[in-house]
């Protein structure tokens, strides 16, 4: 069952960041490494931008107006994912707990809802 | 019954409802052809028929929806395991508390939700509402059915121990209404944790967890009087203490406890073992209170460990430690806290105060009969 991790940081210059950078973009390695070792299929994953980045579009009666940042103001926000195919829950706890995180992850299992048409 | 027909059909719905239909069957056939030789064997029997049949139903329709995982499948027949499966779903972490308990009442003892309910006084469609969500829940998010492996165990083990303890202490005292006790509940709440001390013998918490709940129900009868007014620890008749709940409680402490339901467990102990009050040994429950607060630091132990103190150290000592408590925010609105005191002030000789403190803690204790009693404690002094 496939589930999506996200993965909540506070926004962070990384650009002016380069070592921090590195050493982060080096601990996904490792976990997408230690994915592959225990079998969990990584079906994606990115990092995002930060918020400041973020272009948002807010229905406002039958248009759509665009607007500068995110959604929702928030200390942390989404600040990349993962997809992974796990066993159940479980499994998918497990991996979350190795992942590399800001400040919290949330998992949703994904609805496969070619089922329902 | 119903543990095995969830490793059938992988959905506590679905087995629910075939449960409940081979007890409608029965009803007919046993009026017809008299009770079969072995009714539990029949019951199961029928129900994992029409589990099949309604499965096959509902295959046609929805085939794919996601299912209960299940480790070993094609396994028949009653395993007590399985319901140390269902348990260790309905407990797991990814699901809240009140859902748990919930949950478990549900799917493992098989209560009504209405009656759920009616224990910790929830409407029953909120009640209903929250079942049904976890149930979902369980299926979406793909929560396994499963006993953990040893390398989870320990993690996982607190929040099944957590939710039968709280299910206990929900029958034992509940915290609104008027009956004092609840003996449906807390008996219930015992069976559980006899079956998890029985399926994980090596697991020091679970059986300790079982201590403390019989050595607790073992003062049961003790504890209400003929008017329904709560009686007080060290003003129970020991005579009416259940001597066999308490040597089965006694029976399954051991030296050196280590975790918080153990420790607890010998904190019961150390009660049950004294034939009067006066011969309670107060400084090893001065100690054991010590060893509980450094693996499971709440302020109400703290302040059931000062209360055990003022027996030790007096009760001028135990009041200023109590006073010390009192600056803790998590214990602002707990009853106990101003009843501590109020117990400690008269001890002291200081009765107005005394009569002040019983007064406080009336107005925060949600259970009438106790509260009752404060009011009277009160009134006794002025």
């Amino acid at each position: 069952m496939k589930y999506m991790l996200m993965l909540f940081e506070p926004e962070t210059d990384w650009e002016s960041r380069p070592e921090e950078l590195q050493a982060s973009l080096a601990e996904h390695d490792t976990f997408s490494a230690w994915l592959k070792e225990r079998g969990i299929a990584e079906v994606g994953g990115e990092a995002l931008r930060g918020p400041s980045m973020a272009t948002t579009l807010r229905k406002v009666g039958d248009e759509m107006v665009v607007t500068d940042g995110p959604y929702a103001e928030l200390k942390e926000s989404l600040g990349g994912y993962y997809i992974i195919d796990a066993k159940d829950l479980d499994e998918a706890i497990e991996a979350a707990k190795r992942c590399p995180t800001g400040t919290a992850t949330e998992i949703r299992p994904i609805w496969d809802v070619s089922d329902l048409t | 019954m119903l543990a095995t027909v969830v490793r059938l059909t992988r959905d506590l719905d679905a087995a629910q409802d075939a449960v409940q239909e081979a007890f409608a069957s029965a009803v007919t056939a046993w009026r017809e052809r008299g009770v079969p030789d072995n009714p539990g064997g029949w019951l199961t029997a029928t129900a994992r028929r029409k589990a099949v049949s309604a499965r096959r139903h509902a295959d046609a329709i929805e085939s794919r929806l996601p299912l209960l995982v299940v480790d070993e499948p094609g396994a028949t027949g009653v395993f007590p395991d399985d319901r140390l499966r269902l348990l260790f779903t309905c407990c797991h972490p990814a699901l809240d508390l009140p859902a748990r308990v919930a949950l478990t009442l549900n799917v493992v003892c098989g209560l009504p939700t209405a009656d759920i309910g009616r224990i910790f006084l929830v409407p029953p469609a909120t009640m209903a509402a929250r079942v049904t969500r976890a149930k979902r829940k369980i299926q979406a998010a793909g929560i396994p059915y499963r006993v953990p492996g040893p390398a989870d165990l320990g993690e996982r083990l607190p929040a099944v121990l957590t939710t039968i303890y709280l299910f206990f202490v929900q029958g034992h005292t509940p915290p609104r209404g008027t009956e004092l006790t609840a003996a449906d509940v807390t008996a219930r709440a015992i069976d559980l944790a006899r079956l998890l001390a029985d399926l994980l013998p090596d697991e020091a918490e679970a059986r300790g967890l079982l201590a403390l709940l019989l050595l607790t129900q073992a003062r049961q009868p003790a504890r209400v009087d003929a008017t329904g007014a709560p009686v007080l620890l060290a003003d129970q008749d020991r005579s009416r203490w259940d001597a066999a709940l308490s040597g089965e409680g006694l029976s399954l402490v051991r030296p050196a406890p280590r975790g918080p339901y153990a420790i607890q467990a010998a904190i019961a102990a150390v009660h049950a073992l004294a034939p009067r009050a006066a011969d309670t040994d107060w400084s090893a429950i001065v100690r054991l209170y010590d060893d509980l607060l450094a693996v499971h630091p709440s302020p109400v132990a703290a302040l059931a460990r000062t209360m055990a103190f003022a027996e030790v150290a007096g009760p001028s000592a135990g009041l200023a430690e109590v006073d010390l408590l009192a600056a803790d925010s998590r214990l602002a609105g707990y009853h106990v806290l101003p009843a501590a005191r109020a117990d400690l002030l008269r001890r002291l000789g200081r009765t107005a105060e005394a009569a002040d403190e019983y007064d406080r803690a009336a107005e925060l204790a949600g259970n009438a009969a106790e509260r009752a009693y404060l009011r009277t404690r009160a009134a006794d002094l002025r």
